[in-house]
């Protein structure tokens, strides 16, 4: 009985010790390996809820550098350009009215499948997305047809004027599919699409597009791989594959990134940042995100209570500590001038962080009927932004607004067991919460205004401020880019001190990259365009 | 005979059990605040009620409870977890590719605690009160309490980031694809598929997040095992066996390990099954797709299949291994009968 034990400890000792020769220690020796180092791409990312890669369900913000790789769009934007570019698109026209837009396909596009990517492509692809009813369906909201004269030409007709229509087609939703392909999975763009179509579970590993590279395997809490698209119909990538490694963890991605095991980290923090001063061959990108934590108050007076006074509403704005705020955040944090983020066409960039007045605060507070302050509750959910808990902000919102007597009692609801149905239906009183864009464009953060999505959770109706609702008409149909930004300075300026939203920050994002890169810059719609990351000279 | 009726016995018993955690499971996954919709949906989608409802038919959520529970209870009978509200993939698939990954992990975590965690109890016995036995012990209570996800940021920072010696978070470096699946243990798989180099690598990284959650359930070993034979020890056998002229390490062999493994089997058992049960926090750090990190998404989604799926799954792993501990009693001391 010992000797066979003693034989099995012998055994089970060899082939550990074999094996962890054959692993070479802490550095692969590329034995037997599957792919060259040189040629990798590797790059970590968070990506605990990423669930989808089909394009008529995607909408997970870290899913958009996978689907900008493996898709093409009519349209996009490219690096960290702010202007939008026709990609798949050699011609088109948008109608002065802004309800039609006919685009011209360039000829000899193809998928990776090698079959040529036509009109009916296109048509399929968004009535998919339209028609499946899932999270992203509502980019497709203002489409009320489309028609595909030939082959290679796409008209769309909206149901009203949408400046921002052009900039939507960007979305990672908006990515054309190969209908063939996609059919033969069951894919369909049907008016039942949402009951009938099964091609999700098929899209989610694998890629149907026409993108420099194909998703070959999707691991989930693990790594996504992606490899060459040997039939792109544009430059071929300096890279043969492309890995995501999904690192929830800042400090495992500083971590593998100094160690040379990945070329980019998307998820640094602060700290992280921080702890790369002075290592070898990293660089860092430290840039204002699209992303952008405001304080909300109803402004229906049963609800809101004394935070639906406009008065009150101005003390909070004038006693707010926006510096400290921003040291919260990070490194890299701004502070909107007004609902428009810096670095939108038309934003009036910042506001400053002088503006802060306690004494007006008071006195503001005074002329409310409240010269002694009251009490109030404000409700935070259990959500982060740009890696910030909603519920530090809220803390120090606490403290800053007990300078002028409101004394704040915290209350903490997780987002989906309560607060969500709550916030949407407009019935939360005070609270502080975040937005991240949907698509690259300034209309998006007219949801902020009266009567539209944002705007009624805080109860502000049209007829609050009907000037205001005008100008989103105006702005909406305004295909001009120089006169919607003169709109949308308007509408800052109108909503400078006046509203129901009070935007304290605008987060910061922190990349880190290998220097045997270029072109590694931040990308609001596609937080990262690694079409245009190359190995260095 | 005894045997395989006490193995019948236990697998009518696995059945009730696994009803009885499933039907527990559903009605706290619905009993608690929470809403699928709130949790998949976006906050555009969640805005549109066509969506909403949409996305309730697809899920059959919009039927009353007693129904989702009798359809639920129906499938499960045929074997059939349903679908994962988050992930839109069969449970049974989700389960079967995040498994293997935690069965790896777990059990080599689990035969670095066992052997190291005798040993350790060994020597601490023998050498009872001395300088060695301090540090055994002080090494068993740090392994007992230290917080696992501090141990692994310390490993990963000490082992890989500033000395290198072992390899970074993930299954394999990322000069390798993933082997083909048969077993879904990847040492296993690329050894399979004759590539000693990928099994080397994949074994590599398999050993820091094992010693992190290997410290815990070995520090528990030491510290059973050291009680059990320094009782053991005391015995009148063991005085008398003693008095025959035994030397010490023939009696420790021999004599007393045997009967003072008993109590150690049973924890290396529950150690087991807590850790296929997955490790949220070291999985999340090492960057390993296990059962951890697929319960910890289901459960923020409110994803209520995939809840009782890896639920279901947690128990039968208890359960077998429970089973399997029995018998090895069985084995271990000829004295103990089935009933």
């Amino acid at each position: 009985m010992k000797k066979k034990l003693l034989a099995l400890v012998l055994v089970l000792t060899l082939v550990i010790s074999a094996l962890a020769a054959c692993g070479g220690g802490g550095d692969a020796d590329g034995g037997g390996a599957d792919g060259d180092a040189a040629t990798t791409l590797v790059v970590a990312m968070e990506g605990a809820g990423l669930e989808t890669f089909d394009p008529g369900n995607v909408y997970e913000t870290y899913a958009s550098p996978v689907m900008n790789l493996c898709y093409d769009n009519l349209f996009n934007f490219v690096g960290d350009d702010p202007n939008v570019q026709p990609i798949l698109v050699e011609s088109y026209q948008f109608s002065e009215d802004a309800k039609t837009l006919t685009c011209v396909l360039k000829p000899d596009l193809k998928f990776a499948s090698g079959n040529p990517l036509t009109s009916a492509d296109v048509a399929f692809s968004i009535n998919r997305c339209k028609n499946l009813k899932g999270n992203p369906s509502f980019i497709t909201d203002t489409i009320e047809s489309i028609e595909t004269p030939d082959e290679r030409t796409v008209v769309f007709h909206l149901t009203e004027p949408d400046s921002a229509f052009i900039s939507k087609l960007t979305y990672k939703s908006m990515a054309i599919l190969d209908s063939e392909a996609a059919k033969e999975q069951g894919a369909t763009d049907a008016a039942d699409a949402a009951e009938t179509d099964t091609a999700r579970n098929y899209l989610d590993n694998t890629s149907l597009g026409s993108g420099p590279f194909v998703l070959e395997k999707y691991t989930p809490n693990e790594e996504i791989v992606l490899v060459r698209n040997e039939n792109y119909w544009g430059e071929p990538s300096d890279f043969e594959r492309v890995v995501f490694k999904l690192q929830s963890d800042a400090n495992t991605q500083m971590m593998t990134l100094t160690q040379g095991d990945v070329d980019i980290a998307l998820n640094l923090t602060d700290d992280t940042v921080a702890q790369l001063d002075g290592a070898e061959n990293v660089a860092v990108v430290n840039k204002p995100s699209m992303t952008v934590c405001f304080v909300m108050f109803n402004m229906d007076p049963e609800i809101g209570g004394p935070m639906a006074n406009k008065d009150v509403q101005q003390a909070v704005r004038l006693c707010l500590d926006y510096q400290g705020i921003q040291q919260i955040v990070g490194e890299g944090t701004v502070t909107p001038y007004s609902f428009l983020q810096d670095g939108f066409m038309g934003s009036k960039g910042t506001r400053d962080v002088s503006y802060t007045d306690i004494e007006a605060a008071k006195q503001k507070l005074a002329d409310a009927g409240y010269p002694d302050g009251f009490d109030v509750e404000l409700t935070v959910c259990d959500l982060s932004f740009t890696g910030t808990a909603l519920t530090d902000v809220a803390q120090k919102v606490k403290d800053d607004l007990a300078k002028i007597g409101i004394n704040v009692t915290i209350v903490q609801q997780p987002w989906a067991a309560g607060f969500g149905d709550a916030y949407r239906a407009g019935e939360v009183p005070f609270t502080v919460m975040y937005w991240n864009i949907d698509y690259f464009d300034p209309n998006v953060q007219l949801e902020f205004l009266p009567g539209k999505l944002v705007g009624l959770r805080a109860k502000w109706t049209e007829d609050m401020d009907p000037e205001i609702a005008a100008l989103i008409k105006d702005c909406m149909a305004e295909t001009d880019d120089a006169k919607r930004a003169e709109i949308l300075g308007k509408l800052q300026d109108m909503t400078y001190e006046n509203g129901p939203f009070i935007f304290v920050a605008q987060g910061p994002c922190h990349y880190g990259y290998n220097t045997r890169l270029t072109g590694v810059t931040f990308s609001a719609p596609h937080v990262i365009d690694l079409t245009q990351v190359k190995l260095a000279e | 005979m005894d045997r395989l009726k006490f193995i019948g016995k236990r697998l009518v018993y696995m059945v009730i059990m696994m009803f009885g955690v499933a039907t527990l499971v559903f009605l706290l996954t619905k009993m608690i605040p929470g809403d699928p919709v709130v949790a998949n949906l976006g906050q555009r989608a969640m805005s549109d009620p066509e969506v909403v409802a949409a996305y309730r038919a697809k899920y059959g959520l919009d039927k009353p409870l007693i129904v989702q529970y009798f359809m639920y209870m129906k499938n499960l009978l045929h074997f059939d977890l349903g679908t994962s509200i988050r992930t839109n993939k069969l449970v049974r698939a989700e389960l079967g590719r995040c498994f293997p990954a935690t069965i790896e992990l777990a059990l080599v975590s689990i035969i670095l605690a066992a052997v190291f965690g005798i040993l350790f109890g060994v020597i601490s016995a023998t050498k009872r009160n001395s300088l060695l036995d301090q540090g055994v012990r002080a090494i068993s209570v740090t392994g007992v309490s230290i917080p696992s996800f501090w141990f692994a940021l310390l490993m990963l920072y000490f082992f890989y980031y500033k000395h290198h010696i072992f390899p970074g978070p993930g299954r394999l470096s990322n000069i390798y694809k993933a082997p083909n699946t048969v077993t879904g243990l990847y040492v296993i798989d690329a050894l399979i598929e004759g590539n000693a180099a990928k099994a080397g690598d994949a074994f590599m990284h398999l050993l820091l997040p094992s010693i992190v959650l290997a410290a815990f359930t070995m520090g528990l070993i030491t510290r059973t095992a050291r009680s059990n034979i320094l009782d053991v020890m005391s015995t009148d056998y063991i005085r008398t066996a003693r008095a025959k002229g035994l030397s010490q390490n023939s009696l420790i062999m021999k004599h007393a390990l045997g009967n003072a493994l008993i109590p150690v089997l049973t924890v290396i058992g529950m150690g087991l099954g807590n850790l296929l049960g997955g490790m949220v926090l070291v999985e999340t750090i090492f960057n390993w797709p296990g059962v951890g990190q697929f319960a910890y998404a289901s459960v923020k989604a409110n994803d209520f299949p995939a809840i009782i799926g890896v639920a279901l799954l947690i128990a039968l792993n208890y359960l077998v291994i429970n089973t399997i501990v029995d018998i090895l009693y069985g084995v271990i001391d000829p004295r103990v009968r089935y009933s």
